[in-house]
């Protein structure tokens, strides 16, 4: 037939092309040398998200070995989290060490051949962490893939020139008596709603976050890694005491990330939001250098608790592992877990580094010189290990807090802001 | 009253209004874009918003060139050598194929160009994945070739010049030159591309313009370390602290060439689209 | 071919065989005439073959995988589809698609068409001048109209909503509602588009023959008249190819609400306006395990796009004729 005809033509030809092409394709390989073989790599890729407050550090450490260091940076993890998943689908063009952040780390830990076990490429630090956090750091099969940076217990941070406008109390240990639980937060936010009009809280949800945190035990996940959101108690408890807060209309109904939560920051559409350590740098920087001062920290409504912190791993494809195993040693070494604590914010989880004078003496002046190592750093003992499912942040991100935006907007009832959420958890969740 | 004006609508003030209604509709995002990329960082937080622009540009344009996450300058570097590189190709691909399914016969011709157009219906997307994991497998991967080999044809390209080629390239003038031993190339080169030069003009300015505006498979593509305008643009504005100022300051800065490139051949693009892009 | 029908059935008359009288030259011309129309064609095949078709190809055969980008490929046959079926949230990316691609395409297509006969006016004074201008949206990149946009639609210190403020409406959360989000999105495509359609139906509005116009005057029919009887009927191919056109843009559309949402792939937290292809990007790229199902997404969308194309074409040729 002739339509067979035509076809194999068509075939033969582009047969031919791809020939070429592909012939084209080898001959740039062997011009294509990121690398010296065999020896140390010119170069290492490390990957991370939001600010871990490594540019320092890897300046210096290309002085001390010569081998330049890549850093990037994504901003939100809703989309570090999907680059992180292609490079790893497609086992090329991987970075050489990569920050996971608790919420996904469990999801990249059902799939443990991933990554290199780091055991044997670095020196036994096992007794040097705090302990459920360096344990958090293995897979199922033992082995180890993450050597852990920080985490991120829980603080206020707020604006003490709205809170004095507003008649609130504006030094730091008063702030914190002004909430020893979280009715007394709400009812801080109903007085400042009454003098200013405004919102205090920036949004609902970076309160669920943090209370579910404090609560602990299982959140969306059980212990056996079922989907339990609909029954955890964490869950529960945030979820009424989000609602109560937008029934008492105390939030600024900024969500995270958009453009009215960065204008916010330096417009004081809100005058407090909930800080992980980590957080201190984010705040730092989308106030602007003209707001410097005017943030401080202080103390959560309820218990001590922990919200966020990473570890760095090594993806098993990366062409340097023992060089990437080094470098992710060296950035979570006691030294420079304190000097990135000083420059950005992320909490040490290094025993030494919590112990080090520099870190406890350490105050902050863009926080109105608040004294941050003490502030956080007397938290960080009693901080409980939470479990966390292995797509915690997809379930947090994608289902919790979406339905809490939606009721924050009043686009939802209760009930409708539940059925979405516990819908989502459930196609959210599933791995 | 002459016939020649019965036949269409007068124009009157009305038509000016409702005319210049449009032109600043246009125009006024435009002008949004240059104020605040003007401004100081609270402009674009100001109630009533801003209406003239400011001296800042200076300052934040700096702030765009300081920031080494979003490699700007190499940005721009790499979106003219790729935009240059696929008009070029894309036009000589289109007229030589439009050439062939207009003026030429071949067995299989009508499903052939029928194929061409379907493949003009396929989303973008999806082949995304594979597409991705096949610029590692060449090791492509956050190289220029990535955003240009794939791009060097063009269904749109070879639909649009086949389109005018048939209109517009006269059967005779092939004729004669066969007459006269010419061979098919030497009729494409002669004759067939001279007359296909006004809409092959506009052909070549759309996939400039277009090539230089691609974001999605560039941005999954590349990396801030060797990225083009747009994704240069993306990581400035996907940071997690925003400074809209700067951001602006790179749109504008990224916008420039091309609001160039529309002064200097607005004329030939808007005649083009008219004369020859839509002899459909 | 139905596409590629010239506005007037000018049938391409495609050269016959040249006679030659040298056989050497004969032989090689027979040769030029029979092979260089694939050698023409060829780089367009071989290129798009590579690069687009062999990657849907690849999404076709993970469509019929339970395939998790990290781990193991399980072969299900149609399954993914079955549960396409059931899935309210593919059901709602497709309501989602539709209604923006219907709020912004028909005031587009109106506003088109009333800007093509504003211009193809008799004496009107700066043409080239206001023909530019309209086209100007035209060639800025989708991420810098979604940066502006985003910026203008702002809740608490945009531009529109300091607007509606001087006439007493109260601040509206554009991305919060369905409405107003897809208003806010249709705003973005056509503010790029309304202008280069326009100009595309201008040009067919000044193919039309003078003397029809003429002959209707003199028959004493008014330019309303003029307008439905003449001018709308043999506009009918353009109108097709400017319809074709936005359907394939439309029912694509990710960049303008993906950067809407602050980059977030749901499109809203009750996905207000999440479209078919950030259903697919959720699904097929940023969920590690279910790609299969997002490669059933993206053929079920490319199933899609052929139907409305072929409806599109249907309805328009027989409502404007």
């Amino acid at each position: 037939m002739s339509v067979s005809g035509r076809g194999s033509k068509l075939v033969a030809l582009a047969a031919s092309a791809a020939l070429v092409l592909g012939v084209a394709a080898c001959g740039s390989d062997d011009g294509d040398s990121g690398t010296s073989a065999g020896g140390k790599p010119d170069k290492l890729v490390l990957e991370t998200f939001s600010e871990f407050g490594y540019d320092e550090l890897v300046k210096q450490y290309e002085k001390d070995t010569g081998i330049k260091v890549e850093l990037r940076k994504t901003a939100q993890l809703n989309e570090y989290r999907p680059k992180i998943v292609r490079s790893l689908a497609t086992g090329k063009g991987v970075a050489d060490v990569v920050a996971l952040e608790e919420g996904i780390l469990n999801e990249f830990k059902t799939n443990p051949a991933n990554w290199a076990d780091l055991t044997p490429l670095v020196k036994d630090h096992s007794t040097e962490y705090l302990p459920w956090k360096w344990e958090l750091g293995k897979a199922a099969d033992g082995r180890l893939i993450g050597l852990p940076t920080d985490v991120g217990s829980l603080a206020v941070c707020y604006r003490t020139d709205l809170f004095k406008a507003a008649g609130l109390p504006v030094e730091r240990d008063a702030v914190t008596a002004l909430w020893p639980d979280w009715p007394a937060f709400i009812e801080t936010g109903k007085k400042y709603r009454e003098k200013t009009g405004k919102g205090l809280l920036d949004s609902v949800t970076t309160a669920a976050s943090a209370i579910t945190m404090q609560i602990g035990g299982d959140i969306f996940y059980d212990a056996e890694d079922n989907i339990v959101a609909d029954k955890s108690a964490s869950v529960k408890e945030a979820w009424d005491t989000s609602l109560k807060m937008v029934d008492a209309n105390i939030t600024a109904k900024t969500a995270t990330w958009s453009p009215e939560w960065s204008a916010g920051f330096k417009q004081g559409t809100f005058a407090a939001t909930f800080c992980p350590s980590w957080m201190l740098g984010i705040v730092q920087d989308n106030s602007g250098p003209e707001n410097k001062g005017k943030w401080d920290v202080a103390g959560v409504p309820g218990k001590s608790g922990n919200w966020g912190g990473s570890w760095l791993a090594v993806p098993e494809r990366g062409k340097h592992k023992a060089e990437a195993a080094k470098l992710a040693e060296y950035l979570t070494s006691a030294t420079s877990q304190v000097a990135a604590f000083k420059l950005k914010g992320p909490l040490p989880t290094n025993l030494e580094a919590l112990k080090n004078p520099d870190f406890q003496s350490y105050t902050n002046p863009y926080f109105n010189n608040a004294p941050t190592g003490k502030i956080f750093g007397g938290s960080v003992e009693g901080i409980k290990p939470v479990h966390l499912g292995p797509k915690h942040q997809a379930v947090k991100e994608q289902a919790m807090e979406p339905a809490l935006r939606a009721y924050e907007n009043g686009e939802a009832s209760a009930t409708a802001a539940w059925d979405q959420f516990i819908k989502d958890a459930a196609t959210q969740g599933a791995f | 009253m002459v016939a020649a004006s019965a036949r269409l609508w007068k124009t009157s003030p009305l038509t000016y209004i409702a005319l210049v209604i449009a032109v600043l509709a246009s125009i006024y995002p435009f002008y949004y874009m240059f104020v605040i990329a003007t401004r100081s960082l609270d402009a674009i937080n100001s109630v009533p918003p801003p209406i003239t622009p400011g001296e800042a540009f200076g300052a934040n344009f700096e702030r765009v060139l300081d920031n080494a996450n979003a490699n700007f300058f190499k940005g721009v570097v790499n979106s003219v050598i790729v935009s240059s590189v696929v008009t070029v190709a894309v036009v000589l691909t289109g007229t030589l194929a439009g050439f062939a399914f207009a003026k030429l016969r071949f067995k299989g011709r009508n499903g052939l160009l029928l194929a061409i157009v379907v493949t003009m219906m396929v989303p973008t997307q999806l082949g995304l994945i594979p597409l991705w994991e096949m610029m590692q497998d060449l090791r492509w991967y956050d190289t220029l070739y990535a955003v240009t080999v794939p791009f060097l044809v063009s269904a749109f390209g070879v639909f649009m010049m086949r389109q005018y080629a048939t209109q517009a390239v006269s059967d005779e003038l092939i004729e004669a030159a066969r007459v006269d031993g010419c061979s098919t190339f030497r009729i494409y080169w002669n004759v067939v591309l001279p007359a296909l030069r006004p809409a092959a003009a506009v052909l070549g300015l759309l996939t400039f313009m277009d090539t230089w505006n691609q974001f999605l498979w560039p941005f999954a593509a590349l990396t801030n370390e060797n990225p083009t305008l747009q994704v240069s643009l993306a990581f400035l504005s996907y940071a997690y602290y925003t400074d809209y100022s700067q951001v602006f300051a790179a749109t504008a800065v990224g916008t420039i060439p091309l609001l160039l490139v529309f002064v200097l051949f607005g004329r030939q693009i808007v005649g083009g689209i008219m004369e020859g892009a839509v002899k459909s | 071919m139905a596409l590629a029908t010239p506005a007037r059935p000018a049938a391409p008359a495609p050269t016959g065989p040249p006679r030659h009288r040298n056989t050497g030259s004969a032989k090689r011309a027979r040769w030029d005439m029979k092979y260089s129309p694939y050698l023409y064609i060829a780089p367009f095949f071989i290129v798009f073959g590579i690069f687009g078709l062999y990657p849907m190809v690849k999404t076709a055969w993970m469509s019929l995988h339970d395939w998790d980008l990290i781990g193991d490929h399980t072969f299900i046959g149609f399954d993914n589809y079955v549960e396409l079926f059931k899935d309210d949230y593919f059901w709602n990316a497709l309501v989602n698609t539709l209604g923006i691609f219907v709020v912004a395409t028909v005031p587009q297509l109106i506003l088109a068409l009333f800007l093509a006969n504003l211009l193809n006016r008799t004496r009107l004074r700066g043409k080239t001048f206001f023909r530019m201008a309209i086209f100007v949206p035209n060639i800025t990149s989708v991420a810098a109209v979604a940066i502006v946009f985003g910026m203008l639609f702002q809740r608490d210190f945009g531009v529109v909503n300091w607007l509606l403020g001087l006439v007493g409406v109260d601040a509206i959360d554009w991305d919060a509602q369905r409405w107003s989000s897809w208003i806010a999105i249709a705003f973005m495509v056509d503010w790029r588009w309304t202008g280069y359609n326009a100009l595309i139906l201008l040009a067919g509005m000044q193919a039309i023959p003078r003397d029809l116009y003429e002959a209707a005057s003199i028959d004493g029919a008014n330019h309303w008249r003029q307008f439905w009887r003449i001018t709308l009927p043999m506009l009918t191919p353009t109108f097709v190819f400017v319809v074709l056109l936005s359907t394939f843009g439309g029912l694509q559309l990710f960049t303008e609400p993906l950067l809407f949402g602050n980059g977030n792939m749901r499109g809203g937290t009750q996905r207000e306006f999440q479209t078919l292809a950030m259903y697919m990007y959720e699904k097929g790229i940023n969920s590690l395990n279910t790609a299969g199902y997002g490669a059933a997404i993206a053929w079920a969308l490319f199933v899609l796009i052929g139907i409305i194309a072929a409806i599109n074409l249907a309805v328009v040729r027989r409502t404007v004729k």
